[in-house]
């Protein structure tokens, strides 16, 4: 039985042998990460180059996961979203999103924390307060229309703050787009999120709804966006991972408040190629290297 | 694309009329350039995206025009307003100096029709049809960032776009739309790229996918 099946539970504290395991895992992953500033193979500037070659040492292995998740969504993921849009009215798909977005806010305060922002996470705790009351455990966003704007916080972005890379890109089976920065920053995320913890931790029936519900909710919104991608991009896996690394390095600059870099039109961008871009994409029954070494 | 009716739509032949009205009147330009350099915006700018960007999702929003009739009004817009052969050399990214004359003109046929096709995609994904700019950063003083926020979307969320507009009052011209922090021609530079690095440098397959529309 899950811990949130279970009524006893949730009135437990979490014990010292269950934090124990997260401490150890977070302090891990936060060792890893540490390194990844060593592995970049984006300039000093960091993620301000948005058109330097981007760093896909495992291109072989993300185009394969790339053609799985377009066949599932193809198969499944897109028509359950597009039936869920049709079939729900928009009012309640906004609901739903709220409510979603609201079980981040928790997350969002401690970010916002340790990132030193104290003004996100008064904001995100008085959204969360507000939200999950007045606005009915989510469903409406009083705080938005009051004025106090969403702006979520993960732990990717928290340690593209303290200045850790991405790291590697990489498309998941399932999962999609993310980079080794912000997948083990997920994984940290899931790991401290209060929502999580005072549910039961990430293995509950609760937590997998509601991951369930997160996905169907962004693959819905996101409907469009990827069909324009799929029938007008010449290499939608290109445009996939070019969109991901510059959306994510604009969150990172929410974050640093530093000025975006922008290439130059007027002379066509010199860049260095990439492993991917020179070398023709590998057969699908090619050997892919799961890890590279610094300069790969 | 079914799009929703606007609050209050301003017609196209005025939004043009207004941008024509602009362009002849050099003193509000002076005044606002004097003014930009003290801030760090740039009004002038601020305002081209005002009009120019108001026009393109009047035309998109406008339900009395049929499909085939929108597409044109549309496509004018952008072949006025963006910088095509600016935009068609940096889509190009490090190929952009490779390309052979005969080559480059038979791509910049191909992009054109592609990149309007393109923009009116994307921009009516965002299904508003009110603009307000909210600002900008004059990164040069030919170089300006534009952030507007477009309102009117059925579900009422604002969304946050940024237009990068190079050149000075009287010849402004857009070179990239940004939303959710992605550029859209460094998204097309780095597919393009992509593909023409996947073909083994040869700009010939780019151009044949872009005509075939795969």
């Amino acid at each position: 039985m899950s811990r949130l099946n279970d009524p006893n539970a949730q009135a437990r504290p979490a014990s010292r042998s269950a934090v124990l395991p997260v401490a150890l895992t977070v302090g891990v992953i936060v060792a890893v990460l540490a390194v990844l500033p060593a592995w970049s193979h984006a300039p000093a500037a960091g993620d301000m180059t948005a058109v330097s070659a981007p760093a896909d040492p495992w291109a072989g292995f993300n185009r394969r996961a790339f053609k799985f998740n377009a066949f599932l969504d193809r198969a499944v993921i897109g028509p359950v979203a597009r039936v869920y849009k049709r079939v729900t009215p928009a009012p309640v798909r906004k609901g739903v999103g709220n409510i979603v977005s609201n079980l981040r806010e928790p997350s969002t305060a401690i970010n916002g924390l340790v990132q030193g922002r104290p003004k996100l996470t008064i904001r995100a705790v008085a959204r969360f307060v507000a939200n999950s009351t007045v606005g009915v455990l989510g469903i409406f966003d009083v705080a938005g229309r009051a004025g106090l704007e969403r702006e979520h916080a993960d732990f990717g972005q928290t340690l593209g703050r303290y200045g850790v890379s991405n790291g590697p890109y990489l498309y998941l089976p399932v999962v999609g787009p993310t980079t080794l920065r912000d997948g083990l920053g997920g994984v940290v995320n899931t790991l401290i999120d209060p929502i999580s913890l005072a549910t039961g931790g990430p293995a509950t029936d609760f937590a997998a709804g509601r991951v369930v519900v997160r996905g169907v909710d962004a693959r819905a919104d996101a409907d469009e966006a990827l069909r324009t991608i799929n029938e007008d991009s010449t290499d939608p896996y290109a445009t996939t991972r070019s969109a991901y690394l510059q959306h994510r390095a604009a969150v990172v600059r929410e974050s640093t408040g530093e000025i975006e870099a922008l290439p130059d039109f007027d002379e066509p961008v010199n860049v260095p190629p990439s492993p991917d871009e020179f070398s023709p994409i590998p057969p699908a029954d090619a050997p892919t290297p799961l890890v590279q070494g610094p300069g790969s | 694309m079914i799009l929703p009716p606007p609050p209050d739509r301003r017609s196209f032949v005025t939004s043009l009329a207004t941008a024509s009205a602009l362009a002849w009147s050099g003193l509000w330009s002076s005044a606002a350039v004097a003014q930009s350099g003290r801030s760090g915006r740039n009004l002038p700018a601020e305002q081209f995206v005002q009009v120019e960007g108001q026009n393109m999702f009047s035309v998109l929003s406008d339900r009395s025009l049929g499909d085939a009739a929108k597409q044109a009004a549309f496509r004018r817009l952008i072949d006025r307003v963006a910088d095509l052969q600016r935009i068609s050399g940096f889509v190009l990214g490090k190929y952009a100096r490779a390309i052979s004359p005969a080559q480059r003109q038979q791509f910049n046929t191909v992009f054109r029709t592609y990149v309007q096709g393109l923009y009116q995609t994307y921009l009516a994904n965002f299904r508003g049809d009110q603009l307000r700019v909210t600002g900008s950063t004059a990164r040069s003083p030919t170089d300006t960032i534009v952030n507007t926020v477009i309102d009117g979307a059925a579900d009422g969320r604002a969304l946050p776009v940024a237009w990068r507009v190079l050149g000075s009052p009287g010849s402004f011209k857009v070179v990239d739309v940004q939303a959710s922090g992605v550029w859209l021609a460094i998204t097309l530079q780095q597919d393009f790229v992509s593909t023409i690095d996947n073909a083994r440098g040869d700009i010939g397959v780019l151009i044949a996918r872009l005509q075939s529309g795969d």
